[in-house]
Order: C-alpha cells, then structure tokens, then sequence
C-alpha cells in the first residue's frame, strides 16, 4: 500500500451470513495497484475473488477494513456517491457481456458518458473504436454481433470514461479461445497504449499470463501475489 | 401440476394482486349496482307495501293514455263516489284521500324544508286501519293548522312538537302547528323524502282539488276477501276509476320505480361492463408477460414428460383462480361500494331510500360467473401460447416465444374490427338501430384498435418521447417500443377510459352549444323564464294570472303546460304542450308552414305539430288528428300549422293552453314566460323575485342567461357523476400500466444492474421508468382523445337533424391528455422505486 496505489484495501473483510452459518468471503485482505498495472486476480472457486473485486469496486460494502479509490476512502460513502464513483472513475466488463440490446454498439460504447451527460473525447473514442476494430460495426444492435464482438464493445465502454481503473470478471469466461485472446490483448493494449489499470478475475492461467501482476487467493486470503515473469509481446 | 401453478402465485406477488384488482373492480362496480338497486328498489316496496296495509281495496282516477298508475293522474275522483262505495255491502270503511307535491315547507325561521332532489309530498291523514304512521311524538293532525312530519325530517331540522312551520301550495302561504313526529311505516330511512300530514280538508286546499280525491281506500268486513271487495265495488263503479286491491295497488305504485330504477341499473351496469372489458386487458398482457417470462419452466415441464394440454391447464387453472378469487372480491367490494354510490346520488340531489342491504342471488351468480368467464376468455390466448413452447427451450438460454402463427393477421384482425365496429355504430346511430347496437359497435372498434395499435406505438412512442431529454429519455423510447405489443395493450386498456371520457365531454360541450343556440334563436330578450324549483314539477295554475296582477312591470306571461295524449293512428302516446296564444311576444317559433298569428288562431280545434312528427306521420296543415286525452274526451284537432322546433318547448303536438287546460285534465304549468322590457329587465326581475318568494316560493325566475347557466350546470352535474363511475375504468387501466411496468422491470434486472453498476444514478433509473410509464399512458390518451373526437363526430353527424352543435372543447382535451401523462407518473410510482432499489449484485447475478 503505497500513496501511489490507484486502487487500495487494507484489512478487508467481508463476511456473509450471521453467528455459526457466517462465512467471510474475505478474511483480512490488503492489497494496492498501482496505476498503469494490469492485474490477475485468481484462485478456486468461492475463494472470493468476485467479492474482493466488487469491494474495491463500490459494489458491495465491506464488513471491516478500508478500500481507498483515486485518494478516496469509499467504505463510508453514500450510495449516491458511490454510484458517482463508479460513474467517473471505475470502468466494468462483465462475464456475460451486458450491452444494452436497445442501443447500437456506439451507443452502447458511449453509456457511462451517456448517463453523467458529458461528452466523448473525439480523439479518445476513436481510439478506441480502432483498438477493438469495430468502426463498420458501429451502428449495429449487439443481438447483430458474435459474443467476442459484444464483449469487445464492453471493453470499449469500460474504457470510454478514461476511469481510473478498469474492473473485469472473467471476461472471456463466455468466449472461445480466439475470442479469448483478442480480448485479453485489447487489455494489454489499453494499459500498454492507453495508460489504463486493468485489474482482472480469472481462472485462466492463460489470461493471467497476459497481466503483469497476479494475486491469488484462497479461502478469502491473498495467499500469492507475483510479478508475471513472461509477458506476451 | 395443481401444486406447481399454486407455487407459482407466491412468487408473482405483485402482478397477481393487480390482476386480482383489475377482475375485482369490474366485478364490484356490477354488484354494487344490483346491491344498490335491489336495495332500493325493497326500500320502496317497504313504503309501498306499508302505505297499503290497512287497505283491502284502492280506488285511482284512471288516466286514458297512461295505463295504470294513479299517484299523479290528470284527473281526480268526485267526492259522490266515496258515499257509493261506503254504502256497498261489503264495505266497511272507505275514505277519500288527497295528495300532492306541488308544496313547498319551510321552518319557522323559513328555511326550507326539502326542496333537492327528493319530494316534498302532503298526504291526508286517515284514520285506522288505513294509517299509515306510527306516531313516535305527539299524534295525527285532527284539525286545520295541524300538520304531523316525519321523525327523520323533524331530526334533520331540529323541529319538535309544538314548532310552527310554514307551507305553500295551491293558495296563500298557511302557517301549521307541529302536532306528532312519526315513522312511515316500519321503514326507517326513507331518504331525503319529506312527508306532510295534514288532515283531509287541508290536503285538498293545498293542492287544489274541491269535492274530489285522489284515491279512495277501502276497507272491507270481516269475511270478505279483497279480491270479492274489489269486484263488489267494480260493479259500482264508473269507467274512469280503477278498482284495485290494496296489493295491486301497491305492486302498481311500485312498478314506476321498478322501472326507473332499472334503467339506473342498466346503465350502472354498463359502467361495470366497462370496467371488466378494461380488466380484461389488463388480464390478457399480465397472462401474456407471465407466460412469456415461463417459457423455460413450461419447457422444463415438457422435457419432464407434460403433455401440452397439461401445460395449457395449467395456465387456464390460474387464470380460474384468479378469476374466482377477484370475482369474489369484486363481489364483496361490491357491497360497500353500493353504499358508496348511494352516497354519490345523494351528493348529485338523488337521495334515496334504502334499509339494510339486499344481496340477492342473481347478483352472486351474476358477479361470481361474469368476472370467472372474462378473466377465463382474456386467459385463453396467452395459455394457448403457452402449449407453444417447445421442449428444447429449456435447453436455450434466453430463447423468445416463436410469434406465433397467428401473429400476421393481427393487423388485418383490427381493420376488420374496427371496419366491423364502425358499421354496427353506423347502423345503429343512422339506421334506426339501438343504443345498444352502438355500444356493442364500440366495443368492437376498441378491440379492433387494440388490435392495430402495436403498429402506431413506435411512432407515437418516439413523438410523445422527444422531449425526454438524454440517454435516459432514450433508453424510455426504447424500452416503451421493444415490446410494441405489450404497450399496445397497455395504452389501449387506458384508451377505453379516455374515449369515453373524451366523447362524453364533447358531447356534453355540444349538447350545451346546442341548448344555448336553440334558447338564444327562440327566447326574445326581455324573457325571464319561470319554473318549478324542483325541476321537472309543474307549476299550480294560478300562478300565472298572479304574476300578472302583481307585478305590473311584467308585459306579456305566458304559461306553457305539458300533457300527454293518444292520436288515433299513432302508435304509443303522444306528447302534447299548451300554448297561449301570446307566445309569439316572448318566443319565436320557427316555422315550416304557419306564421306567429297560428297559435292565437288554435281554438278548441286547431293543432301545432313539429316537423318530425308531420313527416313521420305524414300531416299536412289541415289534416285531420282524433285525439284522447288523460281524462277520456276525444278531441277532433285539424292541423293549423307545422312547427320546426329545435328549442324543445313545442311538444308533438301543440294546443292551445286554454284546450289543454280544460280538455287535459290538471296539467298545471311546466314554465311560465314572463316577458319584462329589456331596458328594465334587472329591475321587474327584482319585483317578481320579491313577489314569487311571498306567494309562489315553488317558482322561481330566471333570466335568459341563467336559465342557459342552469342547463349547463345540470348537463356538468351530469358530466361529472359519469367521470366519477368512469373514473374505476381508467383506474383499472393504470393498474395495468403498473402491472407491466412491473413485469417488463423484473425481465430487465440484468439491465438494470448493469446500469447500476456503470454509474446510473436512483434517480436516473426512476426518471427512465416514469418516462417508459408516461409513454404509454399518453399513448392510450392520444389515441382515445381522438377516438373521441371521431365517435363525437359520428353522433353528431346523427343528431345534426335535431339540431345538434359540435362544439369541441379543446381546453378540456389538452387538459385529458395532461392527465394521461400524470396518470402515467402516478402508475410509475411503485414500479419505479422497485427498480431504484434493486441491489446492483444481485441484478447482475440474475438470470
Ligand atoms: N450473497 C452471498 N451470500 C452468502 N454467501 C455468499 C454470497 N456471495 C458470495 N458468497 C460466498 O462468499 C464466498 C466467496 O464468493 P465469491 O463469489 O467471491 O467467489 P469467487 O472466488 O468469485 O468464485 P467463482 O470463481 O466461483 O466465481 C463463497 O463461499 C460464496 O459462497
Ligand atoms: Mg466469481
């Protein structure tokens, strides 16, 4: 936990249930990123991995500890606030991708802007739209892309916001392998090009090959957390 | 399988109290109706049967064109029949008796007593065993100035024993002496009716009769039967008196108020008819959203080996519970709403007697089988779709409902409908057809647009949206038209009410522009109009020459009286007006062939008919017409003249007011004109007012402008109770905005917690469900303002000949359609706070 960590959580618990039947999804957890990081969380199934991840999201509220976001500590935050946060400063991609069937791809691309009722960065978005490939597509509902595409658009609109970090939950959990790799190199892109922070759950030893960075956790305790030694160019 | 469509109820809380809702107020609104009706009409066969309970046998002038009834005949029975009937053998009492309601009472403070809705009515005293009050206080008025009230008058306006109150009628204005307080019979709440009881002598002064009575009771010796009695005095007694026993007599005086309160049943019922046709919408789009939203466990259920029938039984067996349950719901809704509506009657001048609650057997079958077969029919479909789904969906994420088979002749289901509809309106408003032909021609139009509006939602949709600003406003345009079927049903459900709404405003505005036209081209100025206080009452007939001779200031009175009579040749009776021969001074007459001078030309032998009645049969001037009046005499009348009249005043047939006066029997006078100078219109009026108060406080007169204000007053009255009893039906339809509001929310979680999660606010997710909401319901409205402007049209097209003005009344359907749009953010109001409160998690961990 340094002041330059984007993304921090010290002593987290959360625990779910009461008195014998009480389980806590995280134990005691402290953690940072720093900024310009792209990084794995891994670890078995039920090891909490989704829970730290909507905790330092603002998603879900710890039971005790402290989760600081961008210099600000949001475990006390108001839920107006908190969806503030989430708004301007953290970008999602989802398992399932999660588009808005009513809009087209560019729509669905510029939402989080859509709702604080900014702008896009002309610049920003078009570079957006080339890193994912997807300019002829634009106008295209998402029931008109394949399931790598729509989750490709995801990425751009977790990206759109320029957010301070980028949460993603087994995001090529629903693609296949080609799928898979195009959307984990469009990550790597977005922090590599884009100065982004990725902070990424998976099971995919693959996928977390890609990061920088992986944590691992079990029983809702970070048990490793290494420097990914082979980077894929 | 029973178990599992019980299990489902649980979990679809919401949408099942809303169905239940929606069946139970249409059933309601159709068992209030019977409970009220049947209540009151026991209530008058209470009075009717207590008012003859001593009496074995009854004697009534008999009136020669309306058959029976002898309550307010045009003639009355010569006192020389009474000593007949008493020296008839079997006989062992006969009294004459006189009644009238052509009174007004007033306290001692003079305040008046009565005087809305329900009648002042002066009964003669009778002695045992004809007396029909049970003395509470004091006892029976025995000499003149004595007069007896009911107890719930006196309560009302704290009169005891001993108080003076005040009385006019035919004569000068009498003060009575208070004597007893007493219950009519055994019934206790008669309404706002107002009893006099007065003895004999005195009834006949106040309403003007000498030698002679109403109805002459008859009681008969022991050992004799009322049936023998009454062909005993039969046999004695002229053609112009009916001889009845006390039970026909009763069942006689009953059956006008059977009959008037049946037409106030069917029209109450057609309100309920409404009201389910509304929840039958509203039925049809929840089964079709739930059944959409099953398909994956009716899938399963296949996969598991059930039959297609199985599956569609057990959609119908849902629709049968919800059906019995909201039926039996309605049912006993129904029993307080009757009292409700009383209590609207009563507010509306209409108070009426009622004792306990009657629930008879036909209002359970009624209610219990209407609201079980409509939610059964609006099920049927979706079940059906149901059986549609196949096995393998189960196995597919996120499969839709094939559209099914039928789905391509929706549209040209609802042009044929509503093409079908407009016809059976056409026919029945052009082709001599019925009332009830046009409903039912409505009905069909309604189902027919139902039918077409998926079509008109994306457009309207993305009007009524446009200025929904941002993504939000969007995302509401979207969401209102990706399912264009649902909010089709939806709207149209709403559309009903608004039609109905919109038409009956219209109507009513034109109805307003057309009296006004009709009074301003007939009324010369300077005409004050003079009327009964309670509406509908004639005037005694000395009025008018009293006017005259007290008011000097008045130039020309002329009294107009209503009778009715039967014309040889002419099917049913024919209405009949007595017309003085000044009334050209005060009215205009618009003639076809005639000119003012006819009316002063009528005689004891000419005739005025109205353009319609000559071109229905067929008269010409100087036809020739046999006319019967109420008390038997047979004129011979030649046509004089054919009037065109669109003001109403004229009858079918006009005599003149001297004929109709001694020929007709007591007409008294329905309106007096009094025709004043302009210039000094404000000032006579003042005199007349001070004088008609002293003498004649049953009248009252009113210039030009507040006759037209009275009218409009009373059609608003009007306007007003039938929003009220269309007020369920647009409730209803909102239930049904919440109810897809809330099934079309619940199908989006995901959606909405992705929103959620990304940084959309509460307040965001609110505005977009109250946009969605709005959306719809203006839909609904702008499709029924103008679906209302087109029947309104149509009717006016059908009355133009009578005379009809359409007058559109633009203000009020701006005004309709803004509360459209609030009624869409009312029913946004839970549905929206759902949404807003989901937990973003467990959205997005929803499938
Ligand atoms: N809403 C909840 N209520 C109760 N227990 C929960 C809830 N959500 C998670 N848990 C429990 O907390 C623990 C951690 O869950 P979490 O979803 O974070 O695991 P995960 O590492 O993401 O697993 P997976 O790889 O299967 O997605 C599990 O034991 C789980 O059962
Ligand atoms: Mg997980």
């Amino acid at each position: 936990m340094t002041s330059a960590d984007i993304v921090s959580c010290t002593d987290l618990v959360r625990r779910y249930g009461e008195g014998e039947a009480a389980v806590n999804a995280l134990a005691g957890v402290t953690v940072g990123f720093t900024k310009g990081e792209y990084a794995a969380i891994m670890g078995p199934s039920g090891s909490g991995k989704s829970t730290l991840m909507h905790c330092l999201a603002g998603l879900d509220r710890p039971t005790a500890g402290s989760v600081v976001v961008d210099g600000v500590e949001i475990a006390s935050l108001d839920d107006k606030s908190l969806t503030t946060l989430r708004r301007d400063k953290i970008g999602f991609i989802f398992q399932s991708f999660n588009l808005l069937p009513v809009l087209s791809a560019e729509e669905n691309i510029l939402l989080p802007l859509s709702i604080a009722g900014r702008k896009p960065d002309q610049e920003w978005y078009d570079r957006l739209v080339d890193t994912i490939g997807l300019r002829d597509r634009l106008s295209h509902r998402p029931s008109q892309l394949s399931g790598g595409q729509q989750q490709r658009v995801a990425v751009a609109r977790a990206l759109v916001s320029r957010p301070a970090v980028v949460f993603a939950d087994e995001p090529t959990g629903n693609l296949d392998s080609k799928a898979s790799a195009e959307v984990l190199q469009m990550l790597r892109q977005a922090v590599d090009d884009l100065g982004q922070t990725v902070i990424m759950v998976t099971h995919d030893h693959e996928a977390a090959d890609v990061a920088d960075r992986t944590v691992v956790l079990t029983d809702g305790l970070i048990v490793e957390d290494r420097r990914t030694t082979v980077a894929v160019a | 399988m029973l178990k599992l469509s019980l299990r489902g109820f649980g979990a679809r809380k919401v949408r099942l109290g809303l169905t239940l809702l929606a069946v139970a107020l249409g059933v309601a609104l159709i068992s209030g109706t019977y409970v009220l009706t049947d209540t009151i009409n026991k209530s008058f066969d209470n009075i009717f049967a207590t008012a003859a309970k001593g009496t074995d046998v009854s004697v009534t002038p008999k009136d020669a064109v309306v058959e029976g009834n002898g309550a307010d005949t045009a003639t009355t029975i010569p006192a020389a029949f009474l000593s007949k009937v008493q020296a008839v053998p079997g006989v062992s009492k006969a009294v004459g008796t006189v009644g009238t309601s052509n009174v007004a009472l007033f306290t001692s403070a003079n305040k008046r007593i009565g005087g809305g809705g329900a009648p002042t009515q002066v009964i003669s005293a009778t002695p045992k065993p004809f007396d029909v009050i049970s003395y509470t206080d004091g006892r029976a008025p025995t000499g003149d100035n004595e007069v007896a009230l009911l107890a719930s008058t006196a309560k009302d306006k704290h009169i005891k024993v001993g108080d003076d109150v005040s009385i006019v009628g035919n004569g000068p204005r009498q003060t009575l002496k208070v004597v007893g307080l007493g219950k009519f019979g055994g019934v206790s709440n008669v309404g706002g009716f107002v009893a006099v009881i007065v003895t004999l002598p005195e009834a006949q002064r106040l309403a003007g009769v000498k030698d002679a009575y109403d109805e002459i009771l008859v009681a008969g010796k022991p050992g004799v039967t009322p049936p023998e009695l009454r062909s005993q005095v039969q046999s004695i007694a002229p053609s112009t008196v009916n001889v009845r026993t006390g039970q026909q007599q009763a069942d006689e005086n009953a059956s006008d108020i059977h009959d008037a309160l049946g037409f106030l049943t069917t029209a109450l019922l057609a309100f309920g008819g409404i009201a389910l046709f509304v929840g039958a919408f509203i039925i049809f789009n929840t089964f079709s959203i739930t059944v959409a939203q099953r398909m994956r466990e009716f899938a399963l259920l296949r996969t598991l080996g059930a039959s297609r029938r199985q599956v569609m039984m057990q959609v119908i067996f849902e629709g049968l519970v919800i059906g019995v349950a909201g039926s039996v719901i309605g049912l006993l809704l129904g029993v307080v709403l009757a009292k409700g509506l009383r209590a609207l009657f009563k507010l509306f001048g209409a108070d009426l007697p009622s004792q306990g609650t009657i629930i008879e057997t036909r209002t359970i079958v009624v209610s219990l089988l209407v609201g079980t077969i409509v939610t059964l029919l609006s099920g049927l479909a979706p079940a059906y779709r149901a059986t549609k789904v196949p096995p393998v969906a189960a196995l597919r994420e996120g499969a839709v409902l094939p559209p099914g088979r039928n789905a391509r002749f929706v549209t040209p289901g609802g042009i044929v409908l509503t093409a079908l509809g407009a016809a059976g309106i056409a026919l029945g408003l052009f082709g001599g057809g019925s009332v009830a032909l046009v409903g039912l021609g409505a009905l069909l139009v309604f189902l027919g647009i139902a039918l077409l509006s998926p079509k008109l939602v994306p457009p309207l949709a993305s009007f009524i949206g446009a200025p929904m600003p941002g993504i939000v406003g969007r995302l509401a345009r979207e969401n209102a038209t990706r399912q264009a079927g649902r909010t089709a049903v939806t709207a149209s459900a709403l559309m009903i009410g608004v039609t109905l709404v919109a038409f009956v405003s219209i109507f009513a505005q034109g109805l307003k522009a057309t009296i006004d036209d009709a009074v301003d081209t007939a009324a010369k100025p300077g005409t004050l109009i003079i009327e009964n206080t309670a509406g509908g009452s004639p005037l005694p007939a000395q009025v008018a020459p009293g006017i005259k001779a007290a008011v000097p200031g008045v130039r020309t009175v002329a009294p107009i009286s209503f009778s009715t009579s039967k014309v040889a040749g002419v099917a049913g009776k024919t209405s009949v007006s007595g017309i003085p021969a000044n009334i050209s001074q005060v009215f205009d007459t618009q003639w076809k062939q005639g000119n003012d001078a006819t009316f002063a030309s009528l005689g004891a032998t000419g005739a005025v008919v109205t353009k319609k009645f000559a071109d229905a049969q067929h008269l010409k001037v100087g036809s020739k017409l046999s006319v019967l009046t109420p008390t038997g005499k047979r004129l011979s009348l030649t046509v004089r003249g054919i009037a065109d009249d669109n003001s109403g005043l004229l009858a079918d047939l006009s005599v003149s007011h001297d004929l109709a006066t001694t020929a007709f029997g007591k007409t008294g006078d329905a309106l007096i004109f009094a025709g004043v100078p302009p210039a000094q219109e404000q000032a006579v009026k003042a005199q007349l007012d001070a004088k008609l108060k002293q003498f004649y406080p049953i009248a009252e007169a009113k210039t030009i402008q507040q006759f037209k204000d009275q009218q409009a007053t009373q059609i608003n009255g009007l306007l007003v109770l039938i929003y009220v009893l269309l007020l369920l039906a647009v409730v209803i339809s909102l239930f049904g905005i919440v109810n897809t509001l809330v099934l079309s929310i619940y199908e989006r979680t995901r959606e909405l917690g992705m929103l959620r999660a990304i940084g959309t606010s509460r307040r965001q997710v609110k505005r977009m469900i109250r946009y969605e909401s709005i959306i719809t319901a203006v839909i609904g409205a702008v499709i029924g303002v103008v679906l209302g402007i087109v029947f309104a049209l149509a009717v006016a097209q059908a009355l133009s000949s009578d005379g009809f003005k359409l007058s559109i009344p633009i203000v009020q359907l701006v005004i309709l359609l803004v509360l459209g749009a609030l009624a869409g953010v009312l029913a946004a109001i839970l549905p929206a706070r759902r949404a807003a409160r989901l937990n973003v998690l467990e959205a997005l961990a929803y499938e």
